[in-house]
C-alpha cells in the first residue's frame, strides 16, 4: 500500500516527514486502530497514510484546519462513508481487534456499538421521548419500563433531563438548537455503545450549552471512549485526554493533550494550537 | 424585500474616503423590476380573474336552476296564448326581407333599433300536446303578458314539464274537478300515487330482481355443469332436474308478484288527473305520473324553498329519467366517487413503491434515468390512447381471460370481457401514476440527508430508516402527488367512454347480490353525464340546466375528496411544523 501511495503522493508530502507519535500512555487498552489509511472521494484524496490508534476509556480529539478530513475520518469509523458513491479506501480500521471494513462485518450491529453525534443536530419529527429511545424501537424493545428508564437515563446523562421532562411527549422539533443537540447526544447514548463518535457538537451551542456539553463529555469519559472533532482550541484542550492533529488530509501529530497543546514536536502543530495558522 | 435606495448609496458614498466626485446616482425603473412586478401582477389577475368568472358562472346557474320561476301568460297580437317561465331574453338581427314584409310600425322600430328584434324565450312544456318544450316570442308580436295566479307548472315522469291548469282529478275513482294545487284531498292523493309508484319499483326491482337473478343461477349452474362434465353427463341431468324443482316454486313467486304488482296498477288507474293546457288542450294521466306540481305565481316563499330542496333532493337521490335531462344524479355520483376512490386506491400503492424504488434502492445510473424520462413522458400521453389502451389490454385480453377461467358458463355475454368499474379505474391509475410517482420522488428527495444518517447511526437498517424516518417526513409531499393524481383523475372522461362509462347504467355497483360488490359492472359518471346531457339530448335547451347543476356538482365532488386529502395532509404537516435552530 505504501507503494501504491508513493506515486500519488503530494509536495507537502516530503515536507511533512512521518508523523510523530508521541510514546502511549497506560490505559485499558486500544478501541480503534487506524492502519495506513487512505480514502479517495472519487479521484480526489482525501485522507493519506493515517496511522494511529484510539485508546479505550479516554476522550480523543481530532483537531486541523477546515477541510483536512477530520470529519472524513470520523465517518469511516461507523462507515457512514458507505453512502457516499465514489468512494474508495485503502488500509485498515480496526474496531476492537476486527476489521471494520471486512466483508463479513455488519454495518448494522456496528453502528449500534458506535454512537455519532453529527454537526449539525438532527433530531428527528417525532416526540422527545421517541427521539430518545429511537435506538431501542428499531431492535425492536416495546417494554414500557425498558423505554422509560432509557429515555431518562440518557436525557440525565445529556444534561436535558430538567428541561425537557414536561414536554417529553411534544415534538423535538419545537426545542432549541442546543437542545437539541443535547437531545442528539442522548439518543446517540440511548443505544448504549461502546464509542461515542462526536462531529464538533458544539459548532452551534452558546457558550452555556458548550460548557453543559463539555460536562457531560468529561462524565462519559469512563464508560465510553469518546472521539470529538472540533475547532475549539480551549475544547480540545478541556476535554480530551489525547490530540490528533490534521493537516491536508495527514496525520501530523498524535499524543496526550498537554504534550500536543504545551510541547509539540512538528513546527505545524505548534503554529495551528497556538493560532498562527489555521 | 431590502432595495438599496439613492439615499444608502450617497451615504456610502459620504463614508467612503475614496470618492472624489460626486455621482448623481439616477436608478431606472428597470432595475428596480416594477415593470416586471406589473406584469406579473397582471398576469396573475387575468388568470384568478377567468378562474373566478367561469365558477362564478357555473354556479350561478347552477344554483339558480332549482329555484321556481314564475309562469307567463302570453297574449300574442294573432290571439294565440303562450305559457311558459321566461327563460332569457335577448336581441337578434332580422333578415333585411323579413323586415320589409312586417307591417311599417312594426318595421320602423325594428329599423330605429338597426335591424335588431328584442325575443324572449319561453319554457312552454307540453311537448306531447304542441311538440316542443321551449319557444321563443318576438317583442313586436306581445300583446299582453300576465302571471295568472292560478296557472300550474307540473312536472311529470314522462314527456317533461306540463304549463297548464287542473281540469279535473279522479281520486279513488271519485271526481273532483278544478281542484287548487294546495287541494289537500288532492296533495294527499298524489303523496299516496308516489307511494304505489315506490312499492311497484320495489315488487319489480327487488324482488322481481331476486326471484330472476335466482333462475339465472339455476341456469348457470346446469351451463357450468354441461361445460364441465358434458351435456350428457349423469352432472348436468342431475343440475337439469336441479332446474326444473327449484324453479317450480321460483315461478309461482314471480307469478305472485306479478300479481301484486298488477292488482297495484289498477288502483294507480283510478287516480287520475286530467290537465289542461292554457288553450284548453287536455290530456289525462295517473296521479303517479306528477312528480310535483305548483302555482307558479302563487308562491310564498316557504313553498319556494320547499321546492327548491325537494328539486335538490331528486336530484342527489333519485335515478335519471327521460334520456337524463330530468331526475337525479345518484348512479353517476356513486360512479364517480367509487371509480375516483378505487383509482386511488390502486395508484397510491403502485405509485408510491415504484417510486421508493427508484429514489432509494435503484443504482442511480443511466437506465434509471430512462426510466424516469419514460415514467414522466407518460404523463403526456394523450389520455385517450389510455383508454384505447385499458379497453384492449384490461377489458379484452385480462377480462376475456378472467371470463374464460372463472365465468365460463355465461359466455357468450362477456363479464369481466368489457368495459367496467375496475378497468376504469385500472385505466386510470396508469393515466396518473407518473404523476404520483414524480411527486414522490420529489418528496422523498427532500428529506434532509442528515435525517437519515441519523437514523443509519443509530443502527437502523434501510428499512427502518425509510419506513420510520423518509416516509413519514415526506408524506405530505406524497399526499399531494396523490391530491394531484385524484383530481386529474376524477376530472378525465375521455378515456372512460372506452372502458366501462354509459349513459345509463341499469344497476349500481353495489347490490344485495353475492359478492354484494360488482367492479365488472359498467358505471356512470359525471363528466360523461354532462357530456351526455348537454350535447347529446333531444333538446339542448332543456338539458342546460343539467348541464349547470351536474358541473356545480362534478366540481364539488372533487373539491370535497380533495379537501379530504389536503385536511389529512395538513394533519401530517402540522408533526412536522415548528422546526427551529
Ligand atoms: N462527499 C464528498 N465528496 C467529495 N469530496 C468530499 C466529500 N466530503 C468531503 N470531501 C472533501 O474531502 C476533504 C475533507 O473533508 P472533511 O469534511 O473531512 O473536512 P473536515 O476536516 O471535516 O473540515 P471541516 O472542519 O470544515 O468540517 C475536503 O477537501 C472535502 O472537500
Ligand atoms: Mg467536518
Amino acid at each position: 500500500m505504501k507503494v501504491a501511495m508513493t506515486d500519488a503522493a503530494p509536495p507537502v508530502a516530503a515536507a511533512f516527514g512521518p508523523p510523530s507519535v508521541h510514546p502511549k500512555r497506560g490505559t485499558d487498552g486500544e478501541a480503534i486502530r487506524i492502519r495506513d489509511f487512505n480514502l479517495w472521494y472519487g479521484k480526489a484524496q482525501a485522507l493519506y497514510d493515517v496511522n494511529f490508534t484510539i485508546e479505550r476509556g479516554l476522550v480523543t480529539a481530532l483537531i486541523g484546519p477546515s477541510g483536512c478530513g477530520k470529519s472524513t475520518l470520523l465517518r469511516c469509523f461507523n462507515r457512514m462513508n458507505d453512502l457516499i458513491d465514489n468512494l474508495r479506501i485503502e488500509g485498515r480500521i480496526e474496531f476492537e481487534g476486527g476489521d471494520i471494513y471486512a466483508s463479513t462485518v455488519d454495518t448494522i450491529a456496528l453502528r449500534k456499538q458506535m454512537g455519532m453525534v453529527f454537526q449539525k443536530p438532527n433530531p428527528f419529527p417525532m416526540s422527545v421521548f421517541e427521539n430518545v429511545v429511537y435506538p431501542l424501537r428499531i431492535d425492536g424493545i416495546r417494554d414500557r419500563k425498558v423505554l422509560d428508564e432509557t429515555c431518562y437515563k440518557a436525557l440525565q446523562g445529556a444534561a436535558l433531563w430538567n428541561e425537557v421532562k414536561d414536554r417529553l411527549h411534544a415534538s423535538a422539533l419545537g426545542l432549541s438548537g442546543g437542545q437539541q443537540q443535547r437531545l442528539c447526544i442522548a439518543r446517540a447514548i440511548a443505544g448504549d455503545p461502546e464509542v461515542l463518535l462526536m462531529d464538533e457538537p458544539c459548532s452551534a451551542l452558546d457558550p452555556i450549552a458548550t460548557a453543559k456539553i463539555e460536562e457531560l463529555i468529561d462524565e462519559l469519559r469512563e464508560r465510553y471512549t469518546v472521539v470529538i472533532v472540533t475547532h475549539n482550541m480551549q475544547q480540545a484542550a478541556r476535554v480530551s485526554d489525547n490530540t490528533a492533529f490534521m493537516y491536508l488530509g495527514r496525520l501530523i501529530e498524535y499524543g496526550e493533550t498537554e504534550t500536543i497543546f504545551n510541547n509539540p514536536l512538528n513546527v505545524r502543530t505548534q503554529d495551528y494550537v497556538t493560532g498562527r495558522f489555521g | 424585500m431590502t432595495t438599496i435606495t439613492a439615499d444608502d448609496v450617497q451615504q456610502a458614498d459620504r463614508d467612503s474616503s475614496q470618492a472624489v466626485t460626486r455621482r448623481n446616482i439616477t436608478i431606472p425603473l428597470k432595475a428596480r423590476g416594477e415593470p416586471a412586478l406589473w406584469a406579473l401582477g397582471g398576469a396573475l389577475s387575468v388568470g384568478i380573474v377567468m378562474i373566478f368568472g367561469f365558477l362564478l358562472l357555473v354556479f350561478y346557474n347552477g344554483f339558480t336552476t332549482f329555484i321556481a320561476k314564475p309562469v307567463a301568460v302570453v297574449t300574442l297580437k294573432s290571439g294565440e296564448l303562450v305559457a311558459g317561465e321566461p327563460t332569457r331574453s335577448e336581441l337578434y338581427k332580422l333578415a333585411p326581407d323579413a323586415v320589409k314584409a312586417l307591417a311599417p310600425t312594426d318595421a320602423a322600430k325594428i329599423e330605429a333599433r338597426g335591424g335588431y328584434e328584442q325575443r324572449t324565450l319561453y319554457r312552454t312544456g307540453n311537448y306531447d300536446l304542441s311538440g316542443y318544450d321551449f319557444k321563443w316570442v318576438d317583442d313586436r308580436n306581445v300583446a299582453r303578458a300576465e302571471f295568472p295566479s292560478d296557472v300550474l307548472f307540473v312536472e311529470r315522469l314522462e314527456w317533461g314539464a306540463f304549463v297548464g291548469r287542473i281540469k279535473a282529478a279522479a281520486i279513488d275513482g271519485k271526481t273532483v274537478s278544478t281542484p287548487t294545487a294546495k287541494d289537500p284531498a288532492l296533495v294527499q292523493a298524489h303523496e299516496a300515487a308516489l307511494q304505489r309508484l315506490q312499492a311497484i319499483r320495489n315488487i319489480e326491482r327487488n324482488l322481481i330482481g331476486r326471484v330472476n337473478y335466482d333462475l339465472e343461477r339455476l341456469r348457470l349452474k346446469v351451463r357450468r355443469a354441461e361445460l364441465n362434465y358434458g351435456p350428457t353427463s349423469p352432472e348436468a341431468a342431475a343440475a337439469r332436474a336441479n332446474e326444473v324443482e327449484a324453479s317450480g316454486p321460483l315461478r309461482a313467486q314471480y307469478e305472485l308478484l306479478a300479481a301484486e304488482a298488477q292488482r297495484i296498477r289498477q288502483i294507480d288507474q283510478k287516480n287520475t288527473v286530467t290537465l289542461a293546457d292554457i288553450a284548453g288542450k287536455e290530456k289525462t294521466l295517473p296521479l303517479s305520473g306528477l312528480v310535483r306540481f305548483y302555482a307558479a305565481n302563487d308562491l310564498t316563499l316557504a313553498d319556494k324553498i320547499g321546492i327548491y330542496l325537494s328539486r335538490w333532493w331528486e336530484f342527489l337521490s333519485s335515478d335519471p329519467r327521460e334520456a337524463n335531462t330530468e331526475g337525479g344524479v345518484l348512479p353517476a355520483i356513486f360512479g364517480t366517487v367509487a371509480m375516483t376512490l378505487l383509482m386511488v386506491l390502486m395508484v397510491a400503492p403502485v405509485g408510491v413503491i415504484t417510486a421508493l424504488y427508484l429514489r432509494e434502492y435503484a443504482q442511480q445510473g443511466r437506465l434509471v434515468s430512462v426510466v424516469r424520462i419514460s415514467v414522466n413522458n407518460l404523463a403526456g400521453v394523450p389520455s385517450i390512447v389510455y383508454g384505447v389502451f385499458g379497453l384492449g389490454f384490461f377489458a379484452y385480453g385480462l377480462g376475456s381471460s378472467i371470463d374464460e377461467v372463472f365465468f365460463l358458463e355465461r359466455l357468450p355475454n362477456p363479464t369481466y370481457g368489457t368495459g367496467g368499474l375496475i378497468w376504469a379505474a385500472l385505466t386510470l391509475a396508469l393515466l396518473t401514476v407518473p404523476v404520483v410517482i414524480v411527486a414522490t420522488e420529489e418528496a422523498l428527495s427532500a428529506v434532509p440527508r442528515s435525517m437519515r444518517e441519523g437514523s443509519l447511526a443509530c443502527g437502523a437498517s434501510k428499512w427502518q430508516t425509510i419506513r420510520n424516518i423518509v416516509l413519514p417526513r415526506a408524506m405530505p409531499g406524497i399526499m399531494t402527488g396523490i391530491i394531484l393524481a385524484m383530481a386529474r383523475g376524477a376530472g378525465e372522461v375521455a378515456p372512460l367512454m372506452l372502458v366501462g362509462v354509459v349513459k345509463l347504467a341499469p344497476t349500481l355497483p353495489i347490490d344485495a347480490y353475492f359478492p354484494y360488490i360488482h367492479l365488472e359492472r359498467s358505471f356512470m359518471h359525471l363528466g360523461f353525464h354532462i357530456y351526455d346531457v348537454g350535447f347529446q339530448s333531444r333538446n339542448s335547451e332543456a338539458g342546460k340546466p343539467m348541464v349547470f347543476v351536474t358541473t356545480c356538482l362534478l366540481i364539488g365532488i372533487i373539491t370535497v375528496l380533495n379537501l379530504a386529502a389536503i385536511i389529512i395532509r395538513s394533519r401530517l404537516k402540522r408533526r412536522f411544523a415548528g422546526s427551529q435552530f
